[in-house]
């Protein structure tokens, strides 16, 4: 029955419908900004209930080149989400040109389609163009900041580098293909871990990774993050931040879970890089000024921190990682959804301009402290709970040193996170600046972030059963 | 606690206690910003429910049966092994009642602040509630998130409204204290692995029994981790700078209560979970806590600053605690913890005494206040019992405490006994000096506007002393609840 069978796409048809909306709205002479924002928001909210009805389905489509699991639905789940969060905060899309805003929509939709086919890709090009799909959208939406300063520096950076990853990928994949002489993941599970042990498919494989690594900012494909963070919209910076990170995790999760966990190479160069990750990123954020590059350095480490639940390769492992993506995903929009509020021309906003939040507005404050602490890993938040789950994975399979590393890096990034609420807190503003005004939406966003943020990492206990069987449908 | 009795109470009196410091902490948020009144009111009677419910516990605690009292146990994530595991024995009982009194008196010593009041004290009571959670919880991963929780409050208690160098001073405490849970974090999970990675529970992880090798690598990690805390030398730089830079309440929480944690923690987890580990490390442990104890006292002396002197002072008091626990003996690890009581309260009551003063003469140089005690003999007084506590004059709580721990360390490390005990001598030497300068002498001018202390000012010191001086007369009271946690704890080594 094709008309049911094409029901396991639903969440990816509703996005390609959604830009199709926002292509015609785009041929419009005149655009209205609001009425766009009107109609994105609504067709978000439908798209995040369609990603929810559809996280039970499973099934194979289009000759077996791809797979509807609880893995793959849950990244839609997120990246559903993630895209919600972000056009949520469109409101006020000062960044980028009005007669642009649907166009805008239109490729934020079209990236989140390619993200979404990304998650249930398994065969080697369905996976290759999924990617591309997504990435060619963020290169289009990197450069459409309407302030000339650094944008099209950013743009070019990120279209050069993500390239070149590009290249890196395609070249691993032709080795996979060699090694193991098939482009369906079904069959190359079978035939790699007997042959991991030979230089081509570990080389295959690796290279393959760092494609996904390069959209993760994991290091050394990170140079790209800072400057993007920097440059671009700071709506686009948002989704960059949290959906497209999603995508690029459950990617990693994948494509290590394929390895068998016994090549020993594999796993000393995932240690390797998840330390040199962490530390970093950590240390270099810790000289930022401006609260987007901060925020660029501390992904890079954050990505480092994932790996650690990936590289132990055990179901566990990669619950914990599923668990830190979206436990993630929220700090880190709660951080983002603060800085976009108080900038609210659209620049970019350094850390001493944060001074007098509190009395600017106590409720944005606290949910920028509670992002931040969650972030540096402060109990009760989740992000306590998330890199708890990930240490245990990560020591059951014996790595002691990495997990002291791990906290050594926590302990330094709390050191940063804290100039931040400092300055939100503590440092008093040198001119008087306004009271925010913070309407009702954001008012109940923000409560809702705090009270999420709080109660998943007080009461893990059903999330983490979640977690773990996404990460058994994946194995 | 080879056999650990467990019974479910029929009231969740542990879960009651916490929620007295949760409960007011969420009605503080929600009180306008122009009633500053109404949250001291509030505060305040919320930390005397903790009182009153800590007393109740203390005195309904059945001291013949021993054990584990008053358990609540619910299984809290199941594929972690994570249990949501309050229970009460005669090691923290008393440090129940220390962190309810400590809090009252806090409050109280608060009562005239006026600086963003409303988030000193939701601070406060959060920063409290971690301490309450650390001590009943008898589950790895709840002990630790406690633990977190109740040292971030410090950041801002201290960089708001805190003296001397506060922004480098908050930042010093919580990088430092945060580092300590470098090493818990991955000792507690690497515990956690070792049992089976099944489950995060003290006793069943205690029952399984690791090897020698886990027990002496769990065991050093968590003794750093914590020791940090307790102002272990030489991880103790913290802790004078810290306490210079707090307000007045925030010293006495921190210094009375928070080091405790750092020494409970290394009972609770070290001691319990790696006694083997214990007999490997004990001679470092006794070494280290000789130095903190001589080292404590001899910097202390060449200090002139009133703070200083109790920082330093803490540092070796806290000495004597792991000095009594590295004997491995029933009458030092008695005298321990009895000490990390009467260390609390008279700790409490020197940095009450110094805010008092303080706020009336805006120094705590020394010199400065030199005849204090002819203006202000009242507020003087405070001060002068405090330091008699601490040099351990008998009739207070510290006399006993230090006796049983020197006896005891004096069988066990000859040497290192009698350091440490030329050590409080010097500590003695060095609280007269302060005494003297500060208190005596000729009776300085610039201060003889200042009235002395009223009698409700005055409450919360007499509090403090009149704990100090009860419990000097009656140890049986405290020392027979410790001793039916000891005695089963010593006998397992």
């Amino acid at each position: 029955m094709p008309m049911m069978k094409m029901l396991l796409f639903s969440p990816e048809m509703f996005y390609l419908a959604m830009a199709a909306v926002f292509f015609g709205l785009s041929l419009q002479r005149k655009v209205n900004a609001r009425s766009s924002y009107v109609i994105a928001m609504a067709l978000a909210s439908a798209g995040l209930l369609v990603a929810v009805m559809s996280v039970k389905l499973e099934g194979m489509l289009f000759f077996d080149s791809y797979r509807v699991d609880f893995f793959s639905q849950v990244f839609k789940v997120l990246l559903a989400l993630g895209t919600f969060l972000v056009i949520f905060v469109c409101d006020e899309l000062k960044g980028v040109e009005e007669s642009r805003h649907p166009e805008f929509y239109l490729l934020l939709s079209v990236c989140t389609v390619g993200m979404m086919m990304l998650v249930s890709a398994v065969e080697l090009l369905t996976v290759y163009i999924s990617l591309e799909l997504s990435s060619y959208s963020l290169y289009l939406l990197v450069p459409m900041r309407r302030s000339p300063e650094r944008n099209i520096e950013a743009a070019v950076k990120y279209f050069m580098i993500g390239a070149c990853a590009s290249a890196l990928m395609i070249f691993g994949l032709s080795y996979l293909f060699g090694v193991t002489h098939s482009t369906y993941i079904v069959d190359i599970v079978k035939v790699l871990p007997q042959v991991i042990s030979q230089p081509a498919a570990i080389i295959g494989l690796i290279l393959t990774l760092s494609g996904f690594f390069f959209k993760q900012a994991l290091f050394p494909f990170h140079s790209w993050a800072p400057d993007v963070y920097e440059g671009s919209a700071n709506q686009v910076t948002v989704y960059i931040a949290t959906a497209s990170k999603m995508a690029a995790a459950a990617m990693v999760i994948r494509f290590i879970g394929f390895s068998g966990g016994e090549s020993v190479f594999l796993k000393n160069t995932l240690v390797t890089l998840c330390v040199l990750s962490m530390t970093f990123g950590n240390l270099v954020a810790i000289i930022q000024k401006d609260v987007k590059r901060l925020l660029a350095y501390s992904s890079i480490a954050h990505a480092g921190y994932m790996l650690m639940g990936i590289l132990s390769m055990t179901e566990r492992g990669y619950a914990s990682a599923i668990f830190y993506a979206a436990a993630y995903l929220v700090m880190n929009f709660a951080c983002f959804m603060v800085i976009l509020k108080i900038s609210s021309d659209g620049r970019n906003l350094k850390i001493k301009e944060l001074a007098g939040l509190h009395n600017r507005s106590p409720l944005l404050a606290m949910t920028l402290m509670l992002g931040l602490f969650g972030l540096a890993g402060i109990p009760p938040t989740v992000g306590f709970t998330g890199k708890f789950y990930v240490f245990a994975a990560a020591m059951e399979q014996g790595y002691l040193w990495l997990v002291i590393m791990g906290m050594v890096n926590a302990t330094i990034s709390l050191y940063y996170y804290l100039i931040v609420i400092k300055a939100a807190y503590l440092l008093e503003p040198v001119e008087e600046f306004p009271a925010i005004p913070v309407d009702s939406r954001y008012r109940v966003m923000s409560m809702a972030l705090v009270v999420v943020m709080v109660y998943l990492g007080m009461f893990p206990d059903k999330f983490i059963s979640l977690a773990e069987a996404a990460a058994r449908s994946l194995l | 606690m080879l056999m650990v009795s467990m019974e479910m109470s029929q009231f969740p009196i542990l879960t009651t206690i916490l929620l007295s410091t949760i409960i007011p902490l969420l009605v503080i948020l929600f009180i306008p910003d122009d009633r500053p009144q109404l949250v001291k009111q509030v505060s305040l009677l919320f930390s005397g429910i903790g009182v009153v419910l800590c007393l109740w516990l203390y005195v309904n605690f059945d001291v013949q049966k021993g054990g584990l009292q008053f358990v609540e146990r619910y299984l809290w994530v199941k594929s972690l092994g994570i249990y949501y595991f309050n229970g009460i024995d005669g090691i923290n009982a008393p440090m129940m009642l220390l962190t309810a009194i400590v809090l009252f008196t806090g409050v109280l010593t608060m009562w005239n602040l006026e600086k963003r009041v409303k988030e000193f004290f939701a601070l406060t009571f959060l920063l409290v509630a971690g301490v309450y959670g650390v001590f009943i919880s008898m589950d790895l991963f709840f002990m630790f998130v406690w633990y977190d929780v109740s040292l971030f409050p410090m950041y801002p208690l201290i960089a708001i409204w805190g003296g001397t160098r506060k922004e480098y001073g908050a930042m010093k405490l919580t990088l430092y204290l945060l580092a300590g849970s470098i090493l818990i974090l991955p000792a507690i999970i690497y515990l956690w692995v070792q049992g089976g990675a099944t489950t995060f529970d003290l006793f069943e992880l205690q029952r399984i029994g690791f090897d020698l090798t886990t027990q002496k690598i769990a065991f050093v990690m968590l003794y750093f981790g914590f020791g940090v805390l307790a102002g272990v030398w030489p991880f103790h730089t913290w802790s004078p700078v810290g306490h210079v830079a707090a307000p007045t309440a925030v010293s006495m929480i921190h210094a009375g209560v928070l080091m405790k944690l750092g020494a409970y923690g290394i009972i609770r987890l070290g001691m319990t979970l790696c006694p083997e580990g214990l007999h490997y490390w004990s001679e470092l442990m006794a070494l280290l806590a000789t130095i903190g104890i001589v080292y404590g006292a001899f910097v202390g002396l060449a200090q002139t600053n009133l703070k200083y002197v109790v920082g330093y002072s803490s540092v070796s008091h806290m000495g004597i605690v792991g000095l009594g626990l590295a004997t491995m003996t029933v009458d030092g690890i008695n005298g321990a913890v009895f000490q990390m009581f009467s260390h609390g309260i008279m700790t409490a009551l020197f940095f009450s005494a110094i805010g008092y003063i303080y706020d009336r003469t805006h120094t705590i140089y020394m010199p400065d206040l030199g005849g204090l005690s002819k203006t202000m003999p009242v507020a003087s007084a405070f001060f002068i019992i405090a330091a008699f506590c601490g040099v351990g004059v008998p009739c207070m709580a510290s006399f006993w405490a230090e006796l049983l721990v020197f006896i005891s360390a004096v069988k066990t490390y000859p040497v290192r006994g009698t350091l440490a005990v030329f050590g409080l001598v010097v500590s003695a030497l060095f609280m007269l000096r302060v005494v003297q300068t500060t208190f005596y002498g000729d009776r300085n001018e610039k201060w003889a506007h200042i009235p002395d202390v009223t009698l409700v000012l005055a409450t919360p010191r007499i509090i403090l002393i009149g704990v100090l001086v009860f419990f000097g007369l009656f140890p049986r009271l405290i020392l027979d609840v410790i001793q039916s946690a000891v005695v089963p704890f010593v006998s397992s080594f």
